[in-house]
């Protein structure tokens, strides 16, 4: 891109009461159907009158279809509304990243809920045979996002590491378990066997739907990189990276988040084809204006060390707090990261990770600051 | 003498688990979720009192993680940000170190369900090791980390003394951050001299059993200095080791053996984990003297509690198997 410290969202937006009630067939109270029209004036979206109809009608398949379709709409008119360059539809399609491809990949069924922390949980799918992919997964809602947006396309994809960990791998645990009696060669080699059907079954033949229909920019998103922080996994999840995007004519990005960036950042420099890194970094500064170090961007250094020669989508709005980063905080964060890396045209400016736990109104307000931010950087670096 | 066990936390049974998201969603009262605990926590010490476990623990329904009874009850300690928990999709709050610890009362009698444990078995409780405690916390007040250690290890002690008085006869001290290690930095002789003089501090004049369980990573980087630790028996997760670096020793202690893969939802063959249970007989509980059991290699937690069932019946087939070829 042209433009210095271009801004990107990393991918998803809180989901309003409108659009999780109306897909879910549930009616809307008067306050919620209040709420989606004062958001649409505000986005400056046309047509009110169809929604306000539409959400008070009775449930069927169509008003769910229609519903999502809305709520993408207004999701990409907050992005844009907010001054981002690059956008999508704050996944609005998704019930979840993990989730939303599990559901869609055959070999694959949910065996129930595991902890994450707390009273959280998530739907844990199990591999019971040759992952195929069956049906689209990101096409339909890509084509909607791109044909409601004159913006650059940046289209978030959970990565085929991320599916691999956080899935129980029982079809190929059980065929290693014909081939070898040691346990632990035997769960690598599972997990490796799953790896790359899943990449070569699912993931690449999505890829390629995408391509096809006009996508240049996919974002493989990989929360899970640094689970298991081996060289033997390390190696796995950069090769099904490497995998992932071979031979293809798009651009393809990065993103992880809270996870061990000193482990990453020793194998960063062998990731092919991958024109942008997005990490999480605001998450680690402690948000203080004037200070001559950022400790949590330093990271960004380890990750030249080790030969990254790619850009930085670098964090600069912390998704887990409500508070409202100031744009003159945002400027300072961009010009450190551009000061670690020693080449400003290298830095996106970006949130750290989704912004689905905020507020839509806190988002806006976190990506207008960012906006803004990133505007006060480019003028102080043109000056 | 052969038996099985768990090794850690149980998953919350489904009902559960809907309880506790109905609890957040502020849809029922604190009330209706503590019937839920007790339901659960007697449906869990009845399936392991039903898979013939030789100790029983209470599930451990209310453990947010390991560590949480420690970070939020002691003196000194302030619960810090959502963090990893090992090589897994969960996570625990790091224990932030503020002041000087202190242990002002039982951190773990409130989240224990002891009157529900049965009155005819022996007691298991699972406390986290003073090493993986310190590792864990972040730490911003002890000179160094020894320091924080030797702090933690007392406090581990007053807490075995008040569960012991409770009735709890067995304690498994958890020490994942031994052999997993967060740096990949191999652990050197110094700590590890470190953490048997913990570990001292800790199970002194106890006469409850002992067991130190390590998990998530390879039990082989800690031989042969782990045999002199002064505990009863020592835990090793057989999904992560190097079993061929394990086998030149000669154990001189009691063994729980992690055949059952607690991160994997494929029900395992009791056949092929009783031929493995066997060649680490070979080199362990060789003299018969040594107790030996059979457990998950780490917290069952991982899987749905209907899976965790069916892994407890392959515990118990393959320790009634392990006594019948071995006579015992």
């Amino acid at each position: 891109m042209n433009k210095l410290f271009p801004t990107q969202e990393i991918g998803s937006l809180s989901k309003p009461a409108w659009r999780v009630k109306g897909c879910r067939g549930l009616s809307l109270t008067k306050r919620e159907i209040k709420e989606a029209l004062e958001w649409g004036r505000k986005l400056g979206i046309e047509n009110l009158d169809k929604l306000a109809k539409l959400l008070s009608e009775k449930d069927s398949i169509h008003k769910r279809q229609v519903v999502l379709e809305w709520s993408a709409r207004y999701a990409i008119k907050l992005l844009e509304f907010a001054g981002l360059d690059i956008v999508f539809d704050g996944e609005q399609w998704r019930s979840e990243m993990y989730e939303h491809v599990a559901r869609s990949v055959r070999g694959f069924s949910f065996l129930g809920m595991v902890k994450s922390f707390d009273f959280r949980y998530y739907n844990k799918a199990v591999c019971v045979g040759k992952p195929r992919h069956v049906q689209d997964i990101y096409l339909e809602e890509f084509l909607f996002t791109r044909k409601n947006t004159d913006k650059i396309v940046k289209i978030p994809f959970t990565g085929p590491y991320t599916l691999a960990c956080w899935t129980f791998n029982e079809y190929y645990e059980r065929e290693q378990a014909k081939k070898t009696g040691n346990l632990k060669q035997r769960k690598l080699e599972a997990k490796q066997a799953f790896l790359l059907d899943l990449v070569k079954n699912v993931v690449r033949p999505e890829i390629r739907k995408l391509i096809d229909a006009g996508a240049r920019w996919i974002q493989i998103d990989e929360p899970a990189a640094t689970t298991f922080q081996s060289d033997e996994e390390m190696t796995l999840f950069v090769d099904s990276f490497n995998e992932t995007v071979k031979g293809f004519n798009s651009i393809f990005s990065l993103h992880n988040c809270y996870s061990n960036y000193k482990i990453l950042a020793k194998y960063a420099g062998k990731l092919r084809n991958c024109n942008q890194l997005a990490l999480e970094f605001a998450n680690r500064d402690d948000g203080q204006i004037g200070r001559r170090e950022r400790s949590g961007y330093c990271d960004l250094q380890l990750f030249e060390k080790y030969g990254f020669r790619g850009n930085y989508g670098v964090g600069v709005i912390d998704v887990h707090t409500d508070l409202v980063e100031s744009p003159k905080l945002v400027r300072e964060r961009i010009l450190y990261a551009a000061k670690m890396v020693g080449d400003p045209s290298r830095i996106y400016v970006s949130t750290d990770c989704g912004l689905r736990t905020k507020t839509w109104k806190t988002s806006y307000e976190k990506l207008r600051n960012m906006v803004l931010g990133a505007e006060m950087a480019r003028r102080r670096v043109s000056m | 003498m052969i038996g099985c066990y768990a090794t850690g936390i149980f998953p919350r049974p489904e009902e559960l688990i809907k309880t506790t998201q109905r609890y957040v969603r502020e849809k029922i009262e604190a009330a209706k979720l503590e019937e839920a605990f007790e339901r659960a926590t007697a449906e869990i010490v009845d399936a392991q009192v039903h898979a013939g476990f030789a100790y029983v623990s209470d599930g451990m329904m209310k453990w947010q993680d390991l560590l949480r009874p420690f970070t939020e009850n002691l003196e000194g300690v302030r619960s810090g940000g959502l963090t990893r928990w090992f090589s897994n999709n969960t996570f625990y709050r790091k224990p932030v170190i503020i002041g000087e610890l202190r242990r002002t009362k039982c951190v773990t009698e409130k989240i224990t369900l002891a009157q529900l444990l049965p009155k005819n078995l022996p007691w298991k409780a699972i406390l986290p090791a003073p090493y993986t405690l310190a590792q864990l916390s972040e730490n911003l007040y002890y000179k160094d980390k020894s320091e924080l250690l030797f702090s933690y290890a007392k406090m581990l002690r007053e807490e075995i003394r008040d569960l012991a008085r409770l009735g709890f006869k067995y304690f498994q001290l958890s020490d994942p951050a031994l052999v997993c290690r967060l740096d990949n930095q191999p652990i050197t002789a110094d700590e590890m001299n470190l953490i048997a003089e913990a570990l001292k501090v800790v199970v002194k004049g106890i006469s409850a059993k002992t067991c130190l369980q390590t998990f998530h990573g390879d039990f082989s980087q800690i031989m042969p200095a782990a045999l002199d630790f002064p505990v009863n028996h020592l835990g090793v997760d057989l999904y992560e080791t190097k079993f061929d670096a394990v086998k030149e020793y000669s154990f001189t202690k009691g063994v729980a053996l992690g055949l059952v893969d607690a991160r994997s939802s494929l029900i395992e063959s009791s056949k092929e984990l009783v031929n493995i249970a066997k060649r680490v007989f070979e080199f362990t509980c060789a003299s018969g003297k040594d107790e030996c059991f059979i457990c998950p290699n780490c917290d069952l937690e991982y899987v749905p509690w209907k899976r965790a069932k069916k892994k407890m019946a392959v515990l118990r087939r393959v320790a009634e198997r392990l006594r019948e070829d071995l006579r015992e």
